[in-house]
């Protein structure tokens, strides 16, 4: 009894401990105050020696404001990592690597400074952007991320191996899903490899680099969710599954993440990535061309998912007026041409092709990716957005990976559960 | 030793010296495997892999991984983190496992039972709470006290010490305390001298719980610089590795480098173990 | 007056330990409790947030959901395999040792070693020795699983078990090794007199002389393999292929963690525990009665 006694007390106490947290105010001075400012790069080497640059620049310019900048701490995700410094009240200024899907659960978790919330803030990314910025609105009508740069998803493949598996290395039959899947079983059954190699893990963004890509392309610009209507189990949607499934089932995909970089090491003829790739596989011969299609779509109509990164100021921040200052220095038309140069990044502004013409002319791998800049799609900025993809994932791994059920019913379940999730939230 | 050595190579001694050798073999055999991927610069992941000709072996790997990690400094935390912990526990398990086995006060047996559900409940569970605590409570993120805090002792620790101190006869201490010995002084001058096994033991055991911890401190830390090896290497293989050259040199290489200082202290360790084993026999 | 001060004595002693305890179990995971009847998740310090209380509301969808269903179905996989195999191997490995052979400090060294090494270094290994080319399916030709061990429903989870047992038998050697010295030497003569071989003597004289280490090692098990998380969440990608791998810790990880979803996450948390316990407890009863 008396045993009972005590862990009651000591419950009781507990409780009342834990309801006396939170509370506290948040500081509404900090949008005009400027000072020392830290901010997280990627851990791409390139972006950080880009970073790296322009942080010298600006502390030889504003030795008031001098800006640290560090690269993001590595995790299993970036965005776990941005939540936990968001919840310990610890995160930086800003953070060069925001993914727009997860821009709603850093929202909800009073992390993000809006745009709207500084000068000519919403103007600014509009003026640099464009339409595009429609698309990272949140639901609450404001917008929480600048647009920064995209990775606009393509199709790339080895000349020498294609043209070793008999194949036309110049002008390759990927356009339609019965092109592709000929050209796939002829590298398979020539050169013994993958014909293409997606990651098989079920990590909620890697349907960015599989499914999702040719999803956009089949559906004409469609996103996953629409007006809080999942839409990939349409006859579409799930018609795009089953080609992804059929690739699996005749073994033209390994079902097991590669543990190299696959494309590099020549263990697969294809990859399906964004402009970073002309730097990473500059040793390699390859060709570009638009995710495939159903009935092949002219390439100039293809879309395709924009995979963007892009910037948030942070509410921890104490000096955000220098944070927007430094965004604003960062993303101007010059330091957007030394992200250009530098790592080979589409940033997100309006008109690139005019603006660099000259660096796309002496880069012509490039400028096939700048070229299908315009044409991209992005996550939908819904609520649940990560749980949203984690179970669309599953499904997908469950049927199209491992083929454990039948496309149509995988996907037409998790849509079920996608609505209430996207609900929910709003 | 009454060593009275009947039946020297009776089947059963002769199948058990097999079954011995056959577990040694596997093992040992991952360690060895790791050693081997770790030395040669090109992957091999084939059988000839696992036998590197002696041509073959390199240490690039270990410099590629530690232009991405730097391995020193990470060893550095790690060994801060470790000895930290060690000392926490020491010190406040001796005290508790005697307060548990050799003094009498209520509410003895409820601490005890609480100290086994700390084994249950897993740690996943409390880390959230517990990082808003240490984090914006306390202010202790980035720095080597939040790392410890949570592990500063733990239950296995005061269990050993317990049932240690339990088998101690009860005799030794009471002619202490006739002679007006305080508590203090029994447990200083009395127990521990004679506690040399579950001081190595606890202290073993405790060793492995930070030296192998990653989820914590990499919640902790956000800087790269203060944080341990096994968060580094973790760290590397999720993220940078499929970009190297040769990532399973790399990994390896990491494993290998977090390996040695625990394997080293364990064989160094071995002959006290084996004498503890022997002087506790003898007590029977 | 001796015992009064006996007893001050007592709480002095206990006191760095309680403090300790109530930080870092009580509070935790009275927080657990509470945030679980809660649609909880983790705010920015001073964000003002609404975080509705919705009772047993996240612990009705726990027993709906079926991924966590398939979790609890994977540790039982995972303690199948992991904990007989455990008692067996480290019975009979403990055994062997105590018999005195050549080379006893030789293999002790090498059972143990598994156990000191951090689990992201033995991973490492294991993981480049079952991966699709890796140097088990070279040598196992034909014979390897298609798909191959670590995205196979089947076997992924058996690697895991195998990987853990490996992991953590020296640890039980060392407690059947101990517990083997307290075994009556009067107890094997008797046998011996009886006309009883190796076998008959370890069968009718060691195995049950260890009755209470193995109660131990049976508990002790089951309760780390229920708690299973660094292995799959390195090794398999976070519980691939199919979830066949995610253990339920690793699965609060990724909704609390990852997702950002504390209440459920807790819910989960809270249900392992007591599951836990109750399995505990009837395995303790069980073998003390038999």
């Amino acid at each position: 009894m008396v045993k009972r006694a005590y862990s009651l007390i000591v419950c009781v106490a507990v409780v009342a401990a834990v309801s006396a947290c939170g509370g506290g105010g948040g500081s509404s001075d900090a949008v005009t105050a400027t000072g020392p400012i830290k901010i997280w790069l990627s851990d791409n080497a390139l972006e950080i020696s880009w970073g790296e640059a322009l942080v010298k620049q600006w502390n030889k310019e504003n030795p008031k404001q001098k800006v640290t900048a560090q690269e993001i701490p590595a995790g299993e995700s970036s965005e776990a990592v941005i939540q936990a410094s968001i919840t310990a009240g610890n995160a930086p200024c800003l953070i060069w690597n925001v993914a727009p899907a997860a821009v709603p659960q850093f929202q909800r978790a009073g992390g993000l400074v809006p745009l709207d919330s500084f000068d000519g803030g919403v103007q600014y990314a509009r003026e640099r952007t464009g339409g595009l910025v429609d698309q990272y609105v949140s639901s609450d009508g404001q917008l929480y991320q600048l647009p920064w740069k995209s990775n606009p998803v393509m199709i790339i493949y080895n000349k020498a191996l294609f043209e070793e598996a008999g194949l036309d290395p110049e002008n390759p039959s990927l356009a339609t899903y019965d092109e592709f899947r000929q050209t796939a079983e002829t590298l398979n059954s020539e050169l013994d490899i993958a014909a293409i190699w997606p990651s098989a893990d079920q990590t909620f963004f890697q349907a960015w680099f599989d499914y999702y890509p040719t999803f956009i392309a089949a559906t004409g610009g469609d996103q996953l969710v629409q007006n809080g209507k999942a839409q990939f189990d349409s006859e579409t949607g799930v018609e795009v599954g089953e080609f992804w499934r059929s690739m699996y089932e005749d073994g033209l995909i390994p079902q097991e993440s590669a543990q190299v970089d696959a494309f590099a090491e020549e263990q697969s003829a294809m990859s399906i990535v964004g402009p970073w790739a002309v730097a990473v596989y500059k040793d390699l011969d390859w060709g570009v061309v638009p995710v495939p299609t159903p009935d092949g779509t002219p390439p100039d109509d293809v879309y395709t998912f924009s995979d963007a990164k892009n910037v948030s100021i942070f509410s921890a921040c104490k000096n955000q007026k220098t944070a927007f200052d430094f965004m604003k220095f960062a993303t101007s038309e010059e330091s957007d041409r030394a992200l250009l140069e530098e790592s080979g990044q589409m940033p997100l502004r309006t008109g690139i092709e005019e603006k660099y013409a000259d660096y796309f002319e002496e880069n012509p791998l490039y400028a096939e990716f700048a070229e299908q800049s315009s044409r991209t799609v992005e996550v939908p900025n819904v609520p649940n957005s990560i749980e949203m993809w984690e179970n669309f994932r599953g499904a997908y791994s469950t049927s199209v990976i491992f083929g454990r059920k039948p496309v149509p019913n995988a996907f037409s379940t998790s849509a079920k559960e996608v609505e209430e999730l996207v609900k929910e939230g709003g | 030793m009454k060593g009275e050595r009947r039946g020297r190579f009776s089947p059963g001694r002769i199948l058990g010296f097999v079954a011995l050798c056959l577990g040694a073999f596997l093992f040992l055999f991952p360690f060895y495997y790791m050693l081997a991927g770790a030395l040669q610069a090109e992957p091999d992941p084939g059988i000839s892999g696992a036998f590197p000709s002696p041509g073959e072996l390199s240490i690039t790997n270990l410099r590629e991984i530690n232009e991405r990690v730097p391995l020193a400094r990470a060893l550095l935390n790690s060994v801060v983190y470790t000895a930290g912990v060690i000392v926490g526990t020491l010190t406040i398990g001796i005290l508790a496992g005697y307060a548990l086995s050799r003094l009498r006060w209520r509410g003895r047996s409820l601490v005890f039972n609480i100290m086994l559900l700390t084994l249950i409940v897993p740690f996943q569970l409390l880390m959230i709470p517990m990082y808003v605590m240490v984090v914006r409570g306390w202010g202790l993120g980035d720095s080597y006290l939040g790392m410890i805090l949570p592990f500063l002792v733990n239950s296995t620790a005061v269990f050993i010490f317990r049932q240690f101190f339990m088998q101690l006869p009860e005799d030794m201490l009471d002619a202490a305390r006739i002679d007006g010995a305080g508590e203090l002084r029994i447990l200083t001058q009395i127990v521990l001298p004679l506690s040399r096994p579950a001081i190595l033991t606890a202290g073993l055991i405790t060793f492995i719980g930070p030296w192998n911890e990653f989820l914590w401190p990499f919640l902790i830390t956000k800087q790269a610089d203060l944080q341990p090896l096994a968060v580094a290497l973790a760290n590397y293989i999720s993220t940078v590795a499929a970009s190297s050259a040769n990532p399973f040199g790399a990994i390896l290489s990491g494993a290998v480098v977090l390996s040695v200082p625990a394997v080293a202290l364990f064989i160094i360790f071995q002959s006290y173990f084996v004498e503890s084993e022997t002087s506790a026999s003898l007590k029977e | 007056m001796r015992l009064g001060a006996a007893r001050f004595v007592g709480y002095f002693f206990i006191l760095p330990y309680l403090i300790f305890l109530a930080l870092f179990l009580a509070y935790p995971l009275g927080f657990a409790v509470w945030m679980s009847f809660y649609e909880y998740f983790f705010a920015a310090p001073g964000a003002v947030v609404e975080r509705p209380f919705i009772g047993l509301e996240n612990y009705r969808n726990l027993l709906e959901d079926e991924t966590f269903r398939t979790t609890i179905g994977n540790i039982l996989v995972f303690i199948a395999v992991n904990v007989p195999l455990t008692v067996v191997l480290a019975l009979v490995l403990g055994a062997a040792l105590n018999a005195k052979l050549p080379g006893q400090a030789f293999f002790r060294t090498s059972y143990y070693l598994p156990y000191v090494t951090a689990s992201v270094a033995v991973v490492a290994v294991w993981g480049y020795l079952f991966f699709g080319d890796g140097l088990v399916n070279r040598i196992l030709g034909g014979l390897a699983p298609e798909p191959s061990w670590l995205v196979n429903e089947f076997w992924a989870m058996i690697v895991i078990s195998l990987l853990v047992t490996w992991k953590q038998l020296g640890y039980y050697v060392l407690l059947y090794l101990a517990a083997l010295q307290n075994v009556p030497r009067q107890l094997y003569e008797a046998a011996e007199v009886d006309g009883a071989g190796t076998f008959g003597k370890f069968w009718n004289v060691t195995v049950p002389g260890l009755r209470p280490v193995t109660l131990l090692v049976v508990i002790l098990s089951t309760i780390i393999g229920a708690n299973l998380f660094t292995e799959p969440y390195l090794l398999t990608n976070g519980g691939g292929p199919v979830d066949q791998t995610l253990s339920p810790v690793l699965y609060m990880y990724q909704r609390g963690i990852e997702q950002a979803d504390a209440g459920y996450a807790a819910a989960i948390g809270v249900t392992l525990s007591v599951i836990v316990l109750l399995v505990a407890a009837v395995q303790r009863f069980a073998l003390e009665r038999g």
